[in-house]
């Protein structure tokens, strides 16, 4: 049985390293890209509230991120369709 | 002294776990703050305010206890209310900067394949009926996210006046069985029981409800010509 610690430490470095692939990742400047790399931080959110026992916490992360990237992705395409600067 | 402060009830895990997470959380938070005073144009400064909110979520969780739980629910309302209202004041911005009338577009890719129209009607089912067994906030989330789905999935569209209103009534009514429920909490508390199931149905009925109408209101939009 591995500690439960290990995976506290493990949310925290992917949350961290999904946060610097967000911000200096490769490919950011489409914001398409940018918004699926914020699914690499948000899956590290995930692992701490599970090491936590957040169940319900956890549920409604998963339910709302799947909520907010429609809203994202729905946002980038109507502004690159009125032709904005994106 | 800190620890003096915390209750005795909660577990050990946490107390040794809340240093180490609270700056985990710091630090996703200053990654995210300074990629926000980098960035230029606003719909990248949309996304990045996402990465706040998850540092918020770490922060928050390394409570620890109910107390936690408690407060990640309405942080993560408030984020994605705050998301869908900035993301319409940029649309709204930037149409009214391009003058043109111009159509809106229908999806970017033609999907026109047999599994987007048969598989969302057994994922809906199945997350609706996961929804309702969870009741409460969670159930309504993901309930509504199969209602979601399912709306998105359809081809045919216009539905009628009268059933945007129900649902909108549904939603209305649920929201009183809700405030019901948590006044029956006060008043009778040997109805406990009745008033915990009012509120936690009550809330299911709404947040579905609502998420459902995001979901037909984004599909009208995508299918005008």
């Amino acid at each position: 049985m591995l500690d439960l610690a290990i995976w506290v430490y493990a949310g925290l470095a992917l949350a961290i390293f999904g946060s610097l692939a967000m911000v200096i990742g490769p490919g950011v400047k489409d914001p398409i890209i940018r918004t699926i790399n914020s699914e690499v931080a948000s899956v590290g959110v995930c692992l701490v509230l599970l090491s936590y026992n957040h169940t319900l916490a956890l549920l409604t992360l998963i339910a709302t991120t799947v909520v907010i990237t429609l809203i994202l992705l729905r946002a980038v395409s109507r502004l690159e369709e009125i032709g904005a600067d994106v | 002294m800190v620890v003096d402060i915390v209750p005795q009830f909660v577990p050990a895990f946490f107390q040794s776990m809340y240093v180490p997470v609270l700056y985990g959380g710091l630090i996703v938070a200053f990654i995210g703050l300074m990629g926000i005073a980098i960035e230029k144009r606003d719909i990248q400064i949309l996304i990045l305010t996402d990465l706040a909110g998850l540092a918020m979520l770490i922060i928050v969780a390394a409570v620890g206890t109910d107390l936690a739980e408690a407060l990640v629910l309405p942080g993560l309302v408030v984020e994605l209310a705050e998301t869908l209202a900035i993301s319409e004041i940029l649309i709204a911005r930037e149409m009214r900067k391009a003058e043109d009338a111009r159509s809106f577009a229908p999806m970017p890719l033609n999907m026109d394949m047999e599994i987007m129209t048969t598989a969302p009607n057994f994922i809906s089912l199945v997350l609706i009926g996961y929804g309702i067994f969870l009741s409460g906030f969670t159930g309504g989330a993901v309930a509504g996210g199969g209602i979601v789905l399912f709306a998105l999935s359809r081809k045919i569209r216009g539905l009628p006046v009268v059933v945007i209103d129900g649902v909108g009534a549904i939603s209305g009514i649920s929201w009183c069985l809700w405030i019901i429920g948590f006044l029956l909490f006060f008043m009778m508390p040997q109805y406990w029981l009745l008033s915990l199931f009012l509120a936690a149905f009550g809330l299911l009925l709404k947040v579905a409800s609502k998420m459902g109408l995001i979901g037909i209101l984004m599909r009208e939009e995508y299918g005008r010509r």
